[in-house]
């Protein structure tokens, strides 16, 4: 008897997470209809475009991803699924992003033909599934959901760089992709495997906690697998961001494939893969305060009258106390030490108890936050130092662009550092650097895109997609032109643009970090900063220069057919984004803000 | 003496480190695009055999992963065929357009 009331006690507790958890995951879930409704409909008619079924998805998704969540007020993080999943503003924001890029993306492809009405069905159902399997990266909270969106991310996309048939160089980019994809995969579930094993979870928040106990304890035999298994899991989310030394697979793909799937690619796949770090960072390197006795501090909360509380609570929060005086090691300043106090003064100091458990929980995980910092800012300067430096030589416009945004995850996860390093020493500081990169994901959206529509629009116009073949393009499109050198400026950082705002961020949580944490491998991150913005212009100005200064190269110049009023349209409408989100800069900082406000708890 | 010991977590590592070193240098050095694909299974398998051990209740009864590791060697079972299936259609695609799966023939694009 007692075995089935527990049985129905359990359903009607899952039953209860589950209505909870679809309510906050309908933007998934439109995605999954939508790619459904693809396949379906083509059993049905041929006769419906379904671009704009494809549409309609994005707009619902992104309708219900509800970004207006944010402006009203405080979004709790609650826990989705028993816990596989996070559902708080980082969530919201990211998912944001992706369907707002998902949505201009839809009509880009429209636009500039590719996929043609045949493929529509295929190419839409794959964008569609990898950009679930990004949402799901940008909520993961278990490292099961970790590895499944990373290749619920991936294995589509390496589709989608072979997407135009009986193309050789197609067919090899996608080839290298799906290799080295699986490939850093396999490496990265290994590394979960041990860290896993090593701490008996898989649920962050519950690993963080485990870690805070191991760690301390944790002969060099076990540092040693906890270093092998963090750098095994670095490998497979450096190949998510294009990261240095496993940058190999971008250019070749960004080459092979068309111009409308590289967008995808170096926005969306960027954004989740930063949300991604972001999380893991943070998750591992921090205990959430709801980790700590949550039970009790609701029983304490509960209580209203001073008299009610009984000793056993107070035994139950020594028992902890000694829990952290192990964790710290001998370290007495820590150890908590409470004392019967006056009536009005109990619910307060149960909080404080929990602040100051999970000070002591925080100060055990400092060796993962410095290593992780590290970790990152390693990455981080080799990154953008390569990817800015192989860019000179590139004479494909994609190719340019494929180290151009190898240079930009460089600087995107220099915003990581600051915050490993500032995280539970001074979070307010630590929830700036969030910020920051979510301020200058946001910028990249635009100018990304941007970028890589005009270079398919010139591709339909001049069938090329050299640099050279670009020599006087001023002269027979001069909007596409403009537009691009403002996306170009607004790249490198060039003050009036959008592109300053999103680096002066990360830049100033550097210095903040810098002087507060007070480690040298962020003065160094700052300086590789600071030089590599300055070196990146070159680059960008030579293909300005070939396309304004240079006389039109006859024998490439492929007819001065003008560009269309809608693809100017288009191009303006990302440009505009580019350039005046300077004038509305406060509505992107406080998104950011919003958007971290309760990430570190 | 080997035969009569207790089984361990330990043993059940030691095979998934030699499947995960042995996967990781067939894709390395195979140059047949099926062989490094089947060293990309044998990756995940190395994988795959750690997360068993360390949920087995039996092999581990303090801090085991209980029914978490069964459940994600599930997953990553159903991963790696879904993989696979798009890792082979891509490889017909590569030798319609090239009439080889030699994964050295794969220069054109040299980054």
């Amino acid at each position: 008897m007692e075995l089935t009331t527990d049985f129905y006690q359990l359903i009607d507790a899952l039953k209860a997470d589950s209505a909870n958890s679809l309510k906050l995951f309908l933007p998934e879930i439109t995605l999954c209809v939508s790619i459904v409704l693809f396949l379906a409909v083509r059993l049905i008619t041929n006769k419906l475009d379904l671009f704009w079924v494809a549409l309609a998805g994005a707009v619902v998704g992104l309708i219900f991803s509800n970004p207006l969540q944010l402006c009203g007020g405080d979004v709790q993080s609650e826990e989705l699924f028993t816990g596989l999943l996070v559902h708080d503003g980082l969530t919201i924001a990211i998912r944001t992003v992706l369907m707002l890029f998902l949505v201009l993306f839809l009509v880009f492809t429209k636009i500039s033909g590719v996929p043609d009405r045949d493929d529509g069905a295929d190419v839409y159902s794959l964008v569609f599934g990898s950009t679930l399997g990004m949402c799901l990266m940008a909520s993961a909270n278990h490292l099961l959901i970790v590895f499944l969106a990373i290749e619920m991310a991936g294995v589509p996309s390496y589709v989608l760089a072979g997407l135009i048939k009986g193309r050789k160089r197609g067919s090899e980019a996608a080839l290298k992709y799906a290799i080295y994809g699986a490939g850093a995969a396999g490496v990265m579930l290994y590394g979960i495997s041990l860290l896993v094993g090593l701490t008996g979870t898989a649920h962050l928040p519950t690993m963080a906690l485990s870690l805070a106990e191991v760690i301390p304890a944790a002969g060099l035999g076990e540092q040693a697998v906890l270093c092998l298994a963090a750098v095994m899991i670095s490998v497979g989310v450096a190949f998510k961001l294009s990261a240095v030394p496993f940058h190999f697979w971008a250019p070749d793909v960004f080459h092979g494939a068309c111009a409308e799937v590289n967008a995808f690619l170096s926005v969306a796949s960027k954004a989740a893969a930063l949300a991604l770090l972001l999380r893991l960072a943070v998750g591992l390197g921090s205990v959430p305060l709801h980790e700590i006795g949550p039970t009790r501090a609701f029983e304490s909360h509960q209580e209203t009258s001073l008299s009610d509380v009984t000793s056993t609570q107070w035994v139950l929060l020594e028992d902890d106390s000694d829990a952290v005086e192990a964790v710290v090691d001998g370290d007495s300043s820590t150890v908590l030490h409470v004392e019967p106090q006056e009536p009005g003064a109990e619910e307060i100091t149960v909080v404080d108890v929990r602040h100051e458990i999970k000070q002591a929980y925080d100060e055990a995980l400092t060796p993962v936050r410095n290593f992780i910092g590290l970790l990152v800012a390693f990455f981080a300067v080799i990154t953008a130092t390569f990817g800015n430096l192989a860019a000179y030589g590139q004479k494909n416009i994609k190719r340019l662009l494929a180290y151009s945004t190898i240079a930009h995850a460089g600087y995107m996860m220099m915003a990581i550092s600051p915050l490993m390093m500032m995280l539970s020493t001074d979070n307010a500081a630590a929830e700036e650097a969030a910020s920051a990169l979510i301020q200058y994901i946001v910028v990249y959206l635009f100018l990304n895109l941007g970028a890589f529509a005009i270079i398919a629009f010139l591709r339909n116009y001049v069938g090329s997609e050299e640099i050279e073949d670009y020599s006087g393009m001023i002269k027979s499109r001069p909007v596409l032109v403009i537009c691009l050198a403002l996306i170009f400026f607004s790249l490198v950082g060039l003050p009036p643009l959008s592109g300053f705002l999103g680096k002066f961020a990360i830049f100033a949580s550097l210095a903040d970090g810098y002087s507060t944490a007070g480690s040298s491998a962020l003065l160094i991150l700052l300086l590789a900063g600071g030089i590599n913005t300055a070196i990146s212009l070159f680059y960008y100005l030579r293909v300005i220069k070939t396309m304004v200064m240079r006389e039109p190269n006859e024998e490439h110049h492929l007819g001065d057919r003008p560009v269309g009023r809608i693809e100017m349209a288009y191009v303006i409408l990302v440009t505009v984004p580019t350039v005046f989100l300077i004038v509305c800069w406060q509505w992107v900082a406080g998104f950011a803000d919003e958007a971290v406000k309760n990430f570190i708890s | 003496m080997l035969l009569i010991g207790t089984v361990s977590v330990s043993w059940y590592l030691a095979v998934g480190a030699v499947l995960f070193v042995l996967g990781a240098v067939c894709m390395a050095t195979k140059r047949n695009l099926l062989g490094v694909l089947m060293g990309v299974e044998l990756v995940l398998n190395g994988a795959n055999m750690n997360f068993i051990a360390f949920g087995s209740k039996v092999l581990r009864p303090e801090g085991s992963l209980g029914l978490d590791g069964q459940l994600i060697a599930l997953f990553v079972i159903v991963l790696a065929a879904a993989e696979a299936a798009v890792a082979l259609a891509i490889a017909l695609n590569f030798y319609n357009n090239h009439n080889t799966v030699d994964v050295d023939r794969a220069n054109e694009l040299n980054g």
